[in-house]
């Protein structure tokens, strides 16, 4: 039976050495962090947010904590061998699962990144706890040609594009858990009574800001669309307004980092018919951020930092327009405190319900993908009383 | 005679001269012919004139045919961007891909001049022995999918071109591999060159099944093949030098005899490869602008979002920016981006991704 005190001798280390590398000027870190800004082409300081914020979130305390609320009273064991596929991802999306299957007793082989910060952070790792030298691994490998055994593997953690993750599921043994992360989008809510006036308006749109222009509106919990209720005091038309300043001072604390050609081009194209269709639009001689009006008929844009703001009456047009065009929510922001529109939310399929500036800062317990964090990676024990 | 029927019949005369006598346009009668096409569109499309608009432009403020706004090419999803009443139209193409739920449409009033400009184009850069041949098309069947210009095109070339010989393999999302590969066989046999017109994709799929059974060809003197489309959207990328080395040793042609086709729905002419460089070339009454994000023109060599002018686009605009990138070097361009698709870098949805769902 895995016992308790291991989970929290783990936690104990994976949380010393998160702690390591929240210091910023940690050699291995620092090293990783160039390594990471080469190969996403995010900005120095876009990275070293994401590192403060992954290892800023975990804690011996706060693993224990999520273990506890998962698991309760239960007894479990390990389920055995993980491997965690992360051939999709922003920034260190796999440390996290790592870090609950090392606590739940697994063995973790991680399908590492050209920036090897799995394998910076695991080294850490060994070098607080010897074990982990051998239960918690990281190595790159590329497609078919050295791709590891995976019906080697009794839980497969995958995140990945759809035809990615159909690819892994035949190489599966037939009991292995699939835990698959297929790609999603997040988006916004700001109810009327929160918008009595600007001061109140300019905070919020100072969090949908962040929340846009990070990780290039790449991640599952970048903001897609907002929707932005009518009958405040703050009307939605000069709520983006407001909203286009607070994302070119966002650009300001997290500016661009290298753009490729196309996404230069496409981002030119989008506000150009943004122009074309007649709206307000709110952007720059370099396409570097569109804000548009929303039309209920017009899927998101999903090109880096192009938002269209839906002027709605009530939650029941969000939910119409995610059943429109089949979203995939991950998370909805929610400014105020609105039972019907954290339901409606959550009818649409979002799995968090967030405040806005935080979207992209989720906290360790999060339900990525509605999935349980521990619970994948243990076998319950049910012991019958003689 | 109107306004647009003098322009219809000054563009048809640059492509009858040009397909006649190689004669093209010079810069002055380029820009001369484009201000008034533009004048015409601002006059007459009236989706495109609001835009114009919009972006601070008039008749009066276009000089050169350089600054004739041009519209972006998923415009033609969002409005109907016609000079006409398009319950008239002779033609209507669909564009790929939705963003509004319903399809965009490229209308035409007549048929002449999409006629003659494909025409002219394909004699100049796949037929340049005038050669006639029998047609196997890799590409959607007109009588299967009218709306599709690349259908159009091909049955137009094969009816007015042809041996009177042609077959098509593509119906709906399938490929009729056997039939194709049958048909391949006769012309080894009898020693008919053909010319195939094929999707970059269904050229993959199609050496696939060849490579799986063992396939080899070598098909008659004369035959060729144009590839168009690229990968872009695809979650199969082929680079281009291995798919024609792979399409050479199968088909056992030389790999000269294999001619890209560059061409969109929003457009009326097409860019057809210029050997040996590969660079896209165009009939004369088409030109590209290479430009930044801020619409300024790049220098020559320079990468930036392609901006075609048309003048063969006269029922609807005239100049469309695409998200294509490419360079410019003289009257050619380097077309980059259609090979390739960058591996998507988040966790996040993406456009493609929600289209094929």
């Amino acid at each position: 039976m895995q016992r308790r005190s291991h989970s929290a001798d783990a936690a104990a280390a994976i949380g010393d050495a998160a702690a390591r590398w929240r210091h910023s000027d940690y050699p291995p870190r620092v090293r990783t962090q160039a390594r990471i800004v080469e190969r996403t082409g995010y900005s120095a300081p876009v990275v070293e947010y994401a590192l403060d914020r992954l290892f800023g979130s975990i804690s011996a305390d706060a693993l224990l904590k999520t273990i506890a609320s998962e698991v309760g009273e239960r007894r479990f064991h390990s389920i055995g061998r993980v491997a965690i596929i992360s051939s999709r991802t922003t920034v260190g999306v796999a440390v996290v699962p790592a870090a609950f299957a090392l606590c739940a007793g697994c063995s973790v082989l991680v399908k590492d990144r050209e920036d090897a910060l799995v394998a910076s952070f695991f080294e850490t790792l060994a070098t607080e706890r010897d074990a982990f030298a051998s239960t918690a691994r990281a190595t790159q490998w590329n497609g078919e040609r050295d791709a590891h055994d995976l019906s080697a593997y009794e839980a497969v953690v995958a995140f990945g594009g759809d035809d990615a993750l159909r690819a892994i599921v035949p190489k599966l043994a037939s009991e292995a858990r699939f835990i698959a992360y297929g790609p999603k989008a997040s988006i916004g809510y700001v109810t009327r009574e929160t918008l009595p006036d600007e001061e109140t308006a300019t905070a919020i749109a100072t969090g949908a800001a962040r929340d846009l222009v990070l990780y290039n509106s790449e991640g599952c919990l970048s903001l897609h669309a907002l929707f932005v209720e009518r009958g405040g005091r703050v009307t939605p038309a000069d709520f983006t307004r407001i909203l286009a300043t607070a994302v070119q001072e966002a650009l300001v604390e997290f500016p661009l980092g290298e753009r490729d050609a196309e996404a230069v081009a496409r981002a030119a194209s989008a506000r150009n018919l943004a122009i074309f269709r007649g709206g307000p639009v709110y952007s720059d001689a370099d396409a570097n951020f569109v804000i548009e009006t929303g039309s209920a008929a017009r899927a998101p844009a999903f090109t880096p930092r192009v938002l269209a703001v839906h002027e709605v009456n009530g939650p029941e047009e969000l939910e119409a327009y995610v059943a429109r065009h089949a979203l995939p929510l991950e998370a909805c922001a929610v400014a105020g405190d609105r039972a019907d529109v954290c339901d409606a939310a959550v009818r649409a399929g979002a799995n968090r319900i967030a405040l806005f500036g935080e979207m992209q800062n989720p906290p360790l317990s999060y339900a990525h993908g509605g999935r349980p964090r521990f619970a994948e990676f243990v076998r319950f024990i049910s012991h019958d009383a003689p | 005679m109107n306004e647009y029927d003098a322009i219809e019949r000054d563009v048809l005369d640059v492509i009858d001269r040009w397909r006649a006598t190689g004669v093209g346009l010079d810069d002055t009668s380029f820009d001369e012919l484009a201000r008034r096409i533009f004048a015409y569109q601002f006059t007459a499309n009236e989706p495109y004139a609001r835009y114009c608009k919009t972006v601070g432009t008039s008749e009066d403020t276009v000089r050169s045919w350089r600054s004739i706004p041009a519209v972006p090419a998923a415009a033609y999803k969002e409005a109907t961007l016609a000079t006409f009443d398009v319950s008239r139209a002779a033609l209507a193409f669909e564009t790929s891909g939705t963003t509004a739920g319903t399809g965009g449409r490229h209308y035409m009033k007549t048929s002449a001049l999409y006629d003659a400009a494909l025409s002219a184009g394909f004699d100049r850069f796949m037929l340049p022995d005038g050669a006639r041949l029998r047609y196997l098309n890799l590409v959607p069947n007109p009588a299967d999918r009218p709306q599709s210009s690349l259908g159009y095109m091909m049955a137009h070339v094969a009816a007015t071109r042809g041996t009177g010989k042609t077959s098509w393999y593509v119906y709906g999302t399938t490929l009729l591999m056997d039939d194709f590969f049958r048909d391949l066989g006769e012309l080894a046999t009898d020693g008919e060159p053909a010319l195939i017109a094929t999707t970059a994709f269904a050229l993959a799929d199609v050496l696939d099944y060849a490579d799986a059974r063992g396939l080899q060809f070598r098909l008659p003197l004369g035959s060729r093949i144009m590839e168009t489309g690229g990968f872009k959207g695809r979650a199969r990328v082929v680079a281009r030098e291995d798919l024609y080395a792979r399409t050479s040793a199968c088909f056992g042609i030389d790999e000269n005899a294999i001619v890209a086709e560059y061409g969109m729905t929003e457009l009326t002419s097409q860019w057809y490869d210029a050997l040996p460089l590969r660079r896209k070339a165009a009939p004369p009454w088409l030109r590209a602008r290479v430009v930044s994000p801020d619409g300024e023109e790049r220098a020559e060599g320079v990468v930036g979002a392609l901006v075609h002018v048309d003048l063969a686009n006269l029922w609807s605009c005239a100049a469309v920016e695409t998200e294509d990138l490419g360079a410019r070097f003289g009257d050619e361009i380097v077309l980059l981006g259609r090979d390739a698709a960058a591996e998507p870098r988040g966790c996040s949805l993406d456009a493609e991704t929600l289209a094929l769902r």
